[in-house]
């Protein structure tokens, strides 16, 4: 198979649309789904969600963001490259159904994730309001298809260059008086996302939340996307990554998105071990009651 | 000895034929004699638990014959400079195989060998399955690998990688394209989740995520690399993976602690490799159980707080059990934890075909006489069945479904 780069385009700094031909997949992707995208030959994966598609053409939309080496690659690639590999659609669709007034609220690279979410809830007849934020201006992603999206539209900017200066909370805090939601769709930071939970949480309306969390092969088969939902610990990839926003442990899922997030405390980790000396560490004694029978 | 006998091969290879070929040099027919009845000599060579060498083929004083290096020797040494390329005739029909691990290989030779057009799904980038991506590349090269798979693609069975069967096609789809039975070997890769405190804290990891961010590393190696260990590690299971995952941190150079809830004797791997793992630098705490994975103020393994355990009869009933020996906690330093406990069945193939019949475990539901699961047409085979078993058993359980599926595509007519 053939996935080629038919289109490119450069956002903010760090970000780039790539259009991809995979006739298999572009037909099958829906809300919520996201692509395991491999560069080249012995690169590492990536899961990326795909915000548009093309059925007839064949066509898959997704956006990257160099952060690691492998996105670096992809995002560095030009016009009319193949890509080594696109696996999908993984993960599980978000339930979509008619409630009424919903919101879709998104920061930074989660607007990408928001996205076909808000244009699925419109169709399915919910009059849809975005809150979209981002620290800049030129930070803030897909502003113009999300205006299409959504009947109303928010955007809260940081440094104040776009309408609102502050927090897209705050903008969600705001519409939840004026507006009676029946639903909020949330990707973002996990801070933000808490901050939604909570809000939500105390007027009782259906949350959910799109989690980011590290992955590795994006199938559910090693275990490092695990996050804690209703008390029961599930693979993002597998179950999710769309989750009941009121059942996310967000103290967990904090602990899973920073450990691989501080680099320092990895940089001061060289092994200064010799294996031939053997001089094992010992082993403070504790007193320990074990009670099993 | 007959195949599937108690002792010997589950594949059925004429182990004394072959040893007697091998002992008057024929190297050559040596192989050809393996590869009549194992599709993967050199593969078994290497990481077979070799049940054979284990009980019975020869007497119990006796040290272990060593048939498993034996084997590997024939598989290194004794491949034909010209082999002949046989034609086949084939019956024409399309046999459909998910999943590239030793399962569903062995399924896919036998199926070639009777004449069908076999079709590999793999949802990796590369086929090979739990042989590639959950045995280290010092237990099992790649090259290895790839050369076995090159004998399978002389034997026109095509691979079809990144495709993910059921999501990225369905098994509907695969009917419509003219696939006639469908094999379901879709392995046993998923971790066990554990229970175990402090398991989701930073720098833990499970022992298949640490082997496949291993690769990872070992692929991008000059970049930055997206493994992170720290220099104490402490590695929690007793099985093969956990084995693996200790001697392969051994080899980035870390001191490596092997906490085994099970004896020495009785972990579930062959003396051999925990010997050459001890040898190496490893140290074994062998009957030990992990409490809880301590963390620090910043959520990042610090410790392992572990009990030991011996046999005792507690309840006078005359079964000994594994119980913790009164006040012998202690706490293991530690900068990372891979977590090795064991696999779990591979749910996805459930979730994706939902009428598909599962057991209380969580694998796939078969008829034992004719490996058939409750889909017309689809069979399964390997750990999607029986979880846990061992590379050789799986290779047997696929030639097994092979032959069913055989008898299933000729009565069908």
């Amino acid at each position: 198979m053939d996935y080629k780069i038919v289109s490119k385009q450069n956002f903010a700094d760090r970000f780039k649309r790539l259009d991809i031909r995979c006739p298999d997949i572009a037909g099958k992707v829906r809300p919520g789904q996201f692509v395991k995208v491999c560069p080249a030959a012995g690169e590492a994966s990536i899961p990326l969600i795909v915000f548009e598609i093309d059925p007839l053409r064949g066509i898959i939309a997704v956006i990257v963001q160099e952060a690691d080496p492998a996105a670096q690659k992809l995002g560095a690639m030009p016009i009319n490259q193949s890509i080594c590999s696109v696996l999908g659609p993984l993960g599980t669709p978000i339930r979509i159904e008619k409630k009424g007034v919903v919101v879709c609220i998104a920061t930074g690279i989660g607007i990408a994730r928001i996205l076909p979410v808000a244009r699925a809830l419109k169709q399915a007849g919910n009059k849809v309001i975005g809150i979209i934020g981002a620290r800049t201006r030129r930070e803030l992603l897909l502003e113009a298809q999300m205006r299409i999206a959504s009947n109303k539209i928010f955007v809260a900017t940081d440094d104040g260059s776009r309408e609102y200066r502050g927090l897209a909370t705050d903008l969600l805090k705001r519409v939840m008086g004026e507006e009676k939601v029946r639903g909020v769709y949330a990707v973002g930071s996990v801070d933000m996302m808490e901050t939604v939970c909570g809000l939500t949480e105390a007027l009782n309306v259906e949350t959910q939340v799109i989690l980011d969390v590290p992955m590795v092969d994006c199938m559910g088969l090693c275990g490092s996307c695990r996050v804690k939902v209703g008390g029961r610990t599930v693979l993002a990839c597998v179950e999710g990554p769309a989750f009941n926003g009121h059942d996310v442990d967000f103290a967990e899922l904090r602990i899973r998105v920073n450990a691989f997030k501080e680099k320092d405390r990895w940089g001061n980790l060289k092994s200064s071990f010799n294996p031939r000396e053997n001089d094992l560490r010992i082993l403070t004694k504790f007193p320990l009651d074990i009670q099993r029978s | 000895m007959k195949p599937g006998e108690s002792g010997g091969c589950p594949l059925g290879v004429d182990i004394p034929g072959f040893v007697r070929a091998l002992s008057e040099n024929h190297v050559v027919e040596t192989l050809a004699k393996i590869r009549e009845q194992n599709p993967l000599p050199s593969v078994c060579g290497r990481v077979c638990t070799a049940p054979c060498e284990t009980s019975g083929l020869r007497n119990d004083q006796d040290d272990p014959p060593g048939i498993r290096a034996l084997e590997r020797f024939a598989a290194d040494f004794g491949k034909p400079k010209f082999a002949p390329r046989k034609a086949r005739i084939r019956a024409g029909k399309k046999v459909a195989v998910v999943g590239s691990g030793p399962a569903g290989l062995s399924a896919a030779v036998s199926l070639a060998q009777k004449g069908y057009w076999v079709t590999v799904f793999e949802a990796f980038d590369q086929p090979g399955g739990v042989l590639r991506y959950g045995i280290p590349s010092f237990r099992l090269p790649a090259k290895v690998l790839d050369e076995e798979i090159h004998e399978i693609k002389l034997l026109d069975v095509e691979f079809k990688t990144n495709c993910y069967a059921g999501k990225s096609i369905n098994l509907t789809d695969l009917n419509t394209q003219g696939f006639e039975a469908i094999l379901l070997a879709t392995g046993a890769g998923v971790p066990q989740l554990q229970d175990l405190p402090g398991v989701n804290l930073g720098g833990v990891y499970y022992g298949e995520e640490f082997l496949l961010r291993l690769d990872q590393a070992r692929r991008q190696r000059e970049k930055d690399t997206d493994l992170r260990l720290g220099s104490r590690v402490v590695v929690l299971g007793s099985r093969y993976l956990a084995l693996d995952c200790a001697r392969a941190a051994l080899r980035l150079g870390k001191q490596v602690t092997w906490v085994s809830p099970e004896a020495f004797e009785d972990k579930k791997v062959i003396p051999e490799e925990s010997v050459y793992a001890a040898q190496e630098g490893v140290h074994i705490e062998a009957l030990v159980e992990p409490l809880e994975i301590m963390g620090n103020d910043r959520h990042f393994a610090r410790a392992v707080k572990c009990v030991r355990l011996d046999y005792a009869d507690t309840r006078a009933t005359g079964h000994w059990e594994l119980t913790p020996v009164p006040d012998s906690g202690f706490v293991l330093e530690a900068d990372s934890v891979i977590v090795a406990m064991g696999h779990a069945p591979n749910s996805l193939i459930k979730r994706d075909v939902p009428q598909l019949k599962v057991n209380d475990d969580g694998t796939i539901w078969t008829d034992p006489c004719d490996s058939t699961t409750s889909l017309r047409g689809v069979f399964a085979c390997g750990n999607a069945v029986t979880n846990t078993t061992a590379v050789v058993e799986a290779m047997a359980s696929g030639k097994k479904a092979a032959e069913h599926i055989d008898a299933y595509l000729k009565n069908n007519k």
